[in-house]
């Protein structure tokens, strides 16, 4: 990383000068590019949602009744934690940008905290779901059995699954980038003077967070008027 | 430092209260499936995912303040799913198989054929 | 004797000694598009043996080398190797990377460390895709499309392809999006967009599809492999999944995958053309426009490879109206192309040689889509030889000429030296010859009903097979002479100055040639369009200091 770059000039018919972007120091570059990054994350999702949408269009009652028996209390907490810990996150590169690199670095501590305490409660969620039977590879989501659930549930709970695994495996992500970042700080590569490294991982987080905004009402709260509240 | 004091000061605000509006939002996913609107569950809640997701985009991932490209990568995207869902929710409404069809059950199947019509009532055989 | 880009390089890490090292190591774009040559066309030749192969079972009815498995196992191979390890990453890999840097007048890509990595991923997956050869039940026998539910059942090695898939993937969307801030950001100060060169339009709208389009069938591929391990049912009819629903995401990828594959060959075909017709390109503005439009609209025809599937017959015709529609910007831009030769001083030097012969085959490979566009006809030709005669016109006849093209036109400006012009043109003849004869029967057999993925046959589909062999033979002899004479060039070519061609383009302008690390040494201002020619002479002219001297 050369921050001892020096730009090349240009120089047209008239003599006048024009600075040339070169691939260094590319500050508007670096959140293109990450942009683009997510957007292609946002189509993975997207396709996932889709496939979920067609198949709710033909089990409408099953996805609904599937819905029901999710537990609206961790899935609820899971969702203020998420929020708090985007605003962790926001906050330390607020700081980071005013010159409070302890600050920042506070506020990456409190957002793996909060990031880790997700997926603790999803444990929690995940395993209880084992201990009713339903789960990936057992009876009641196999098809052919006494205990097999009707179709239009087994799709839901095996997307379920699907979903919030795959976002969970990007909360772990999130935390290894995190932790990445704190040493990347340490080190002095990322300052108040050049943070776009920082921008980017939050981002980053703000995106995970963006997909669960999605996920939770469309897996959790479907169903809920079925029973009239959590579990 | 990249920011002065005072655009720390309104800066920090603005985080907290995009945080307010984001929780009031949630509480509001929360009771609105047994509090109001009970038949629509699904717009609702997505509407309101939608509402917090365009908090989210504008404030904390500082959308506002881009240039005009990355916004027109995020709206495009919108139209290219949108075609996506709506070609596909088209070949999903008139669906002419259904009586064949193993994965949906009765009266699924009868309301797929309900919506075609009755000029393909009797599938071809081959 | 000033340095090239041979004799010193940036690495990722480090600044290794060895020029082993140096080479896995580089970060330049230049050297990292020759690795993806080397890579992809030892696979190309592989690919081509398999094929071959089949060929030979194909030759008389019956069985009499390979049995019906490994027959489905080998087109699965030749189709998964050519599409996923040669002709996706294909033009920008090796071009996209070498020229569209030199063309905008930057230094490297916006990401050059993300470069590197990029192409080692695309190693890791087509070391992952090949392993499965030797692993278990060998290598899959879905075909290269990988339908549910036969993929889920199968007891062949699915899941290393469809994890080197999603690898590849991954690296294909890497390189869309370093490619699409590069041409974003490093332009020259003044070359706005409608001054970009139209190859780097054709990069361009194909990076915007590679970033687009994959992670559709990247999680496709992800939902493929928790389908068959961990059994969701998403797609599996037993518990209610559809199998039909595979086949949109899987296409909703595929489809504008093919426009990934030719807009970076129509690219290089808008280059091409002036170059040898000395005149400013007919209608610049809306052949970079259909790029874009190509791109666009490419999205939404996904739907003509399902006619048979069960869709609903509305959707089938709302697929087929604009599939039709998207012919038209391709047909612009043949236009633009016959009006650009009209009246020019015509050279058939080799690389014009093989950009008048893709006309003729793309115009063919073309047209036989639009053919089964038609949702009629394609009831009757789906799945039958005429499909796979149209896609090869398109595929090997438009985008692999154009990739050789290329390889001819930038030959001198990768290498420093020129191949025998005689022997290049020869080859070029035999290949085409060959080509020709190898598919043109294809369409006949298939509409008189000879089905693909095919082991066996009736007697009377056999003569078609014959003609076909004999067209391989011829083909794939031209094939070894084209790359014969090309690495005889590069070892013991006669050296050559940078602008043989005299073209127009940055790429021409280099100090050195080959070029050197740092390519221009001063970038200019560009305030010019990137296809003046003056009486069949460049307007443009620049001294070894980037200065202006026309």
């Amino acid at each position: 990383m050369s921050h001892e770059y020096v730009p090349e000039i240009a120089v047209d018919r008239e003599g006048k000068e024009h600075k040339v972007q070169g691939w260094q120091d590319d500050i508007y570059g670096a959140k293109l590019g990450f942009w683009l990054f997510m957007f292609t994350e946002v189509l993975m999702f997207g396709a996932m949602f889709m496939a979920l949408t067609y198949y709710y269009t033909l089990h409408h009652d099953d996805f609904l009744i599937a819905s029901s028996s999710l537990n609206r209390v961790l899935g609820g907490t899971n969702t203020v934690i998420l929020l708090f810990s985007a605003l962790t996150m926001g906050l330390g590169l607020l700081k980071m940008k005013h010159g409070d690199v302890k600050g920042a670095k506070l506020m990456i501590w409190a957002t793996i905290v909060l990031a880790t305490a997700f997926l603790v409660i999803k444990g929690f969620e995940w395993s209880a779901e084992y201990h009713h039977g339903v789960f990936l590879g057992l009876d009641a989501l196999q098809a052919g059995n006494a205990d097999s659930k009707p179709f239009g549930q087994i799709l839901f709970f095996g997307m379920y699954f699907t979903m919030t695994g795959i976002h969970g495996f990007h909360i772990l992500i999130g935390i290894g980038i995190m932790l990445w970042l704190l040493k990347r700080i340490n080190a002095g590569k990322v300052s108040p003077e050049h943070y776009i490294l920082h921008f980017n991982i939050a981002l980053y987080w703000d995106l995970v967070h963006l997909i669960w905004v999605f996920v939770f009402p469309y897996y959790y709260m479907i169903g809920a008027g079925l029973t009239g509240g959590a579990h | 430092m990249a920011i002065s004091d005072a655009t720390y000061k309104e800066e920090y605000k603005r985080y907290w209260l995009v945080l307010v509006g984001l929780l009031l939002l949630t509480a509001l996913t929360l009771i609105q499936p047994t509090m109001f609107m009970e038949n629509a569950t699904f717009a609702v809640q997505m509407l309101i995912g939608v509402v917090k997701a365009w908090l989210i985009l504008m404030y904390y991932m500082h959308l506002k303040g881009e240039k005009e490209i990355i916004m027109f990568t995020y709206f495009s995207m919108f139209i290219v799913l949108t075609f996506f869902v709506i070609v596909i929710g088209i070949d999903v409404a008139n669906f002419q198989y259904g009586d064949l069809s193993h994965i949906i059950s009765g009266d699924e199947a009868a309301a797929a054929s309900q919506t075609h019509g009755a000029a393909h009532a009797e599938p071809a055989h081959h | 004797m000033s340095k090239t880009y041979f004799d010193e390089t940036h690495c990722a890490i480090g600044h290794p000694k060895s020029t082993f090292m140096q080479w896995m190591l580089t970060i330049d774009h230049k050297r990292i598009g020759i690795m993806y040559a080397v890579v992809m066309f030892t696979f190309f030749f592989i690919a081509v043996a398999t094929a071959f192969l089949m060929r030979l079972e194909l030759y008389a009815p019956g069985a009499q080398f390979i049995d019906g498995d490994t027959f489905n196992q080998a087109f699965t191979l030749h189709g998964v190797i050519m599409i996923f390890l040669f002709i996706v990453p294909g033009i920008p890999a090796i071009f996209g990377n070498i020229v569209m840097p030199l063309m905008i007048g930057a230094k490297d890509v916006s990401f050059p460390r993300l470069n590197w990595f990029t192409f080692w991923l695309y190693i890791l997956g087509c070391i992952i895709a090949v392993a499965s050869l030797w692993v278990g039940n060998g290598f899959a026998d879905t075909g290269w499309t990988f339908y549910a539910p036969y993929s889920l059942n199968t007891g062949t090695n699915v899941i290393f392809t469809l994890v080197a898939a999603f690898i590849l993937g991954m690296a294909s969307i890497l390189t869309g999006l370093n490619f699409l801030v590069t041409i974003h950001r490093l332009r020259a100060p003044g070359m706005t967009f409608f001054k970009m060169p139209l190859f780097v339009w054709g990069i361009y709208s194909t990076a915007w599809i590679q970033l687009l389009a994959t992670p559709v069938v990247g999680i496709t591929l992800v939902l493929a492999i928790m389908e068959k391990y961990f059994g969701i049912g998403i797609f599996d009819p037993a518990k209610g999944g559809d199998p039909v629903l595979f086949e949109h995401l899987f296409w909703i990828y595929s489809h504008p995958a093919v426009y990934l594959m030719i807009l970076p060959a129509f690219g290089i075909m808008s280059e091409i053309i002036p170059a040898f017709s000395r005149r400013e390109i007919f209608g610049y503005r809306t052949i970079a426009l259909s790029s874009a439009s190509i791109a666009g609209i490419g999205y939404l025809v996904w739907g003509h490879h399902l006619y048979t599937s069960g869709m609903a017959d509305i959707a089938k015709v709302v697929f087929s109206f604009l599939t039709f529609f998207v012919a038209v910007p391709t047909g612009i831009k043949f236009y633009d192309w016959m009006a650009t030769l009209y009246k020019g001083k015509i050279i058939l030097a080799t690389p014009m040689l093989w950009a008048l012969g893709t006309v003729i085959t793309f115009a063919i490979g073309g047209l036989s889509g639009v053919t089964i566009a038609m949702v009629g006809v394609d009831i009757h030709l789906q799945d039958t030889y005429y499909t796979i005669a149209h896609f090869h016109y398109a595929m090997l006849g438009g985008v692999v000429f154009l990739l050789f093209a290329g390889m001819h036109y930038w030959f001198p400006l990768v290498t420093g030296k020129m191949y025998n012009e005689a022997k290049a043109k020869i080859a070029f003849y035999i290949i085409f010859v060959g080509f020709n004869v190898l598919w043109f029967p294809m369409f006949i057999a298939g509409y008189l009903g000879m089905p693909r993925r095919y082991f066996d046959y009736l007697p009377e589909f056999q003569i078609y097979h014959q003609f076909s062999f004999w067209g391989a033979v011829i083909f794939i002899t031209g094939l070894v002479f084209m790359f014969y004479i090309l690495i005889q060039a590069w070892r013991k070519g006669e050296a050559v100055g940078v602008n043989p061609w005299n073209a127009t383009t940055l790429e021409w302008h280099m100090p050195t040639s080959p070029p050197p690390l740092e390519n221009h040494t001063k970038v200019p201002y560009v305030d010019f369009n990137p296809y003046e020619y003056h009486h069949g002479q460049p307007v443009v002219k620049f001294d070894e200091n980037m200065k202006r001297i026309d």
